[in-house]
C-alpha cells in the first residue's frame, strides 16, 4: 500500500468512522514520505558513474599497459573489493558489504580471465574456469547473503556455457559443484528465489549436456526430473515448490509442443531415445519423486508426472496428437481438484489456464481440418465465450460461500 | 579470517595463471606458424585481430582417428617443426588421441570446425590476438601477413608468444 494511497483514501475511512481522525494520523505518520529515500540513492549513483569513468580510462589504455601494472591492477582491485566488503561488514552494513564481496569474486573471474589474455595463454580444459565456481561455492558457505548464493549458480552457468562452446565438452566438475555446493547451501537455509534460479541455472546445464553429446532431446528430462524429485524431499513446502517451477514448465512446454507438433512423425522420431533405458532411468527418478512426496505427505502432486508420460514413443499422426491432449486435460484437471482442496486461489488461476489452453489447442488441432473457416472462428467465438461465462459464474459461487463462511465465523462470537 | 585465507588464494591462483604464461614460454616447445594475410580492420573497434593460420586447414587424408571426424571434435594436431627453428610448422596429421611428438615434431590441441569433402576446417583458440601497444601491427595500413611464434608447454598449455611480419623475416 503507497503512502499516496493512505493520503487520499483515509480521510473517506474516518468519514465512514472505520477509524478515528488520531488513528488516521498514526497510520501516516507509521508510513513517511518517500522523499528522503530518493535522496540516498545520489551518492549511490555518483560513485557508480565515477567507477564507470575510472573503468573506462583502463579499458582505453589496457594494451598499452605494462604486464606488471595490469597484473597489478587487476589484484589490486581484487583485494581492494574483498576489503572494502569485509570493511563494511564489520561496520554492520550487510548490504553493501555483501555487495562489495560479490564484485570481489567477479573481480577473480575477470582477473583469470584477463591474465590468460595478458598471456595469450590458451588452456585446453576449464580448470582455469573452474576455480572460479569452487571460490564462488566456498564464498557463500561463509556468509549468510542471498547474493553471494545466487553468484556460484549463475557463475557456474557461465563456465559450462564457455566450456561446451569453445572447448567442445561437459564439465561434470562445474555441474557437480553447483547442485551439490549450492544444491546444499539451499537446502540448509531454503529459499523461494534461490530455489528458482538454482533449479533454472541446473536446467540450463542439462540443456548444453543434451546439446553436447548429440543426445535425444527428451534425455534432458532426467536430470531435470531429478531437480524435481530433490523439491520433493525439501521439507520447506515453499521453496520445494519453487525449485520444481522451472523442471514443470519445461516438461509443460514439451507437452505443449508434441500436442502441437507432434503429428509428424519426423518430429516425434527426433524425441525417441532407447525405450528400455530412457524408461527405465524416469521411472527411477519417479520412484525417488514419490519416496519423497509420501515421506512429506504431499502426494496430491503426483499428477504432475503426468506430463512426463512418453506419449512420443506411440505412432506420429493423430493418435499422438490426441494421447497428448488427452494428457494435457488430465493434467490441468488435476491441477484444478488439488486448488479446490486446498483453496489456494493463485493455484485456481493456474489450472483454469491449464484447461483453456488446452482447449484451444484442442480446438486449433482437432477442427482445422474439417469445418468451414467461418464457423471454426464462429465455435471457437462461442466455445471461449461459454467457458469464460461458467468460469465466472463458478468463481462468483466460490467467493459467496467463502463470503459466507467469513460472516458466519465472525457473528459467531458476538453474542458472547 | 577464513575470508582472508579466500582471498589469498585467489590471489594465488591469478599469480600462478600469470607464472604458467611465463613457464609456457620458458620451458616450452617454439614453432612458427604461417597466417593468411591480416585484416586490421578490426582493430578500429576491438583490441585484437583475427588470425587464420595455414595449419587451420588440413587435408583429410591426414586424419588419423576411430571413426569420422565430427564438428566440435576436440584433436590433437601433429606439426613438423624442421629443420631449421627459423622454419613454419605444417600439419603432419590430425589425431583424436594424445601422441608423443618425434624428433622436429610438435603436437598442438585444436577443436574441428568443419568436415568438407576433401579438407577439415581447424581451430586453435589461437586465433584471437591481442595486439599490444607497441606492435607493428598498429601502424600498418594494409593486410600483412604475419608468423606467429607458438610455445607449447609440456602440461598442454599454450601462447601466442609474438607475432612477427613475414618481409621482416624474408630480409633476413
Amino acid at each position: 500500500m503507497s503512502r499516496k494511497f493512505l493520503d487520499t483514501e483515509s480521510p473517506a475511512w474516518v468519514s465512514e468512522g472505520l477509524i478515528t481522525e488520531d488513528q488516521r494520523r498514526r497510520l501516516l505518520a507509521r508510513y513517511p514520505p518517500e522523499l528522503v529515500q530518493a535522496v540516498g540513492l545520489l551518492p549511490l549513483l555518483g560513485s557508480i558513474l565515477v567507477g564507470l569513468s575510472a573503468l573506462s580510462v583502463v579499458a582505453a589504455n589496457w594494451q598499452s599497459l605494462p604486464t606488471a601494472v595490469r597484473l597489478g591492477l587487476l589484484l589490486g582491485s581484487l583485494l581492494a573489493a574483498y576489503t572494502a566488503g569485509e570493511y563494511f561488514l564489520r561496520r554492520g552494513n550487510r548490504r553493501v558489504g555483501h555487495g562489495l564481496l560479490s564484485l570481489g569474486l567477479v573481480l577473480f573471474g575477470a582477473g583469470i580471465i584477463l591474465t590468460s589474455q595478458l598471456f595469450q595463454l590458451v588452456g585446453y580444459d576449464v580448470s582455469g574456469l573452474l576455480a572460479w565456481v569452487v571460490a564462488g561455492v566456498l564464498l557463500s558457505y561463509l556468509y549468510d547473503s542471498q547474493s553471494l548464493i545466487l553468484l556460484p549458480i549463475v557463475i557456474g552457468a557461465a563456465v559450462q556455457t564457455y566450456c561446451t562452446q569453445a572447448l567442445g565438452t561437459f564439465s561434470y566438475a562445474t555441474v557437480a559443484l553447483v547442485a551439490l555446493g549450492s544444491g546444499y547451501r539451499w537446502w540448509r537455509r531454503p529459499d523461494a528465489l534461490v530455489a528458482t534460479i538454482l533449479a533454472l541455472g541446473l536446467l540450463w546445464q542439462a540443456g548444453l549436456w543434451v546439446a553436447v553429446s548429440h543426445a535425444k532431446i527428451t534425455w534432458f528430462f532426467i536430470p531435470a526430473m531429478l531437480v524435481y524429485a530433490a523439491g520433493d524431499w525439501h521439507r520447506d513446502r515453499a521453496a520445494g515448490r519453487a525449485l520444481q517451477g522451472p523442471p514443470l514448465v519445461a516438461a509443460y512446454l514439451f507437452a505443449l509442443g508434441l500436442a502441437l507438433f507432434g503429428e509428424t512423425d519426423q518430429y516425434a522420431g527426433l524425441l525417441r531415445p532407447p525405450v528400455l533405458a530412457y524408461l527405465g532411468a524416469l521411472a527411477a527418478v519417479l520412484a525417488l519423486s514419490a519416496a519423497g512426496k509420501r515421506a512429506r505427505a504431499h502426494l496430491g502432486s503426483l499428477p504432475d508426472w503426468l506430463l512426463l508420460l512418453p506419449g512420443f514413443y506411440l505412432p506420429g499422426g493423430l493418435p499422438l496428437a490426441i494421447a497428448t491432449l488427452v494428457v494435457l486435460y488430465a493434467h490441468a484437471g488435476s491441477v484444478l481438484a488439488r486448488a479446490h482442496r486446498s483453496g489456494e486461489a493463485g493455484q485456481l488461476t493456474l489450472g483454469t489456464v491449464l484447461f483453456v489452453v488446452a482447449t484451444m489447442v484442442a480446438y486449433f488441432k482437432l477442427t482445422w481440418a474439417f469445418l468451414d473457416k467461418s464457423l471454426f472462428f464462429l465455435i471457437g467465438g462461442v466455445l471461449l465465450l461459454s467457458l469464460s461465462w461458467y468460469l465466472r459464474r463458478r468463481n462468483a459461487q466460490r467467493l459467496a460461500a467463502g463470503a459466507a463462511a467469513v460472516t458466519a465465523a465472525s457473528e459467531a462470537p458476538e453474542p458472547a | 579470517m577464513l575470508l582472508r585465507l579466500l582471498v589469498a588464494a585467489q590471489v594465488l591462483y591469478v599469480l600462478g595463471v600469470a607464472g604458467a604464461g611465463y613457464a609456457t614460454t620458458a620451458y616450452g616447445q617454439h614453432i612458427w606458424l604461417a597466417t593468411s594475410p591480416v585484416d586490421l580492420h578490426s582493430l578500429q573497434y576491438e583490441s585484437f585481430v583475427r588470425l587464420r593460420y595455414a595449419a587451420a586447414k588440413a587435408p583429410l587424408t591426414a586424419w588419423h582417428g576411430a571413426g569420422p571426424p565430427q564438428r566440435r571434435q576436440a584433436v590433437y594436431v601433429l606439426l613438423n617443426a624442421v629443420p631449421s627453428p627459423d622454419s613454419l610448422a605444417t600439419v603432419a596429421g590430425v589425431y583424436d588421441k594424445t601422441l608423443s611428438p618425434g624428433a622436429g615434431q610438435a603436437v598442438l590441441r585444436g577443436w574441428v570446425t568443419d568436415v568438407y569433402s576433401r579438407t577439415l576446417g581447424l581451430r586453435y583458440n589461437l586465433e584471437r590476438y591481442y595486439v599490444p601497444g607497441d606492435s607493428p601491427l598498429r601502424l600498418g595500413k594494409t593486410s600483412p601477413a604475419v608468423r606467429v611464434r607458438v610455445s607449447i608447454a609440456p602440461w598442454g598449455q599454450a601462447r601466442i608468444e609474438r607475432v612477427a611480419l613475414l618481409p621482416a623475416t624474408a630480409a633476413r
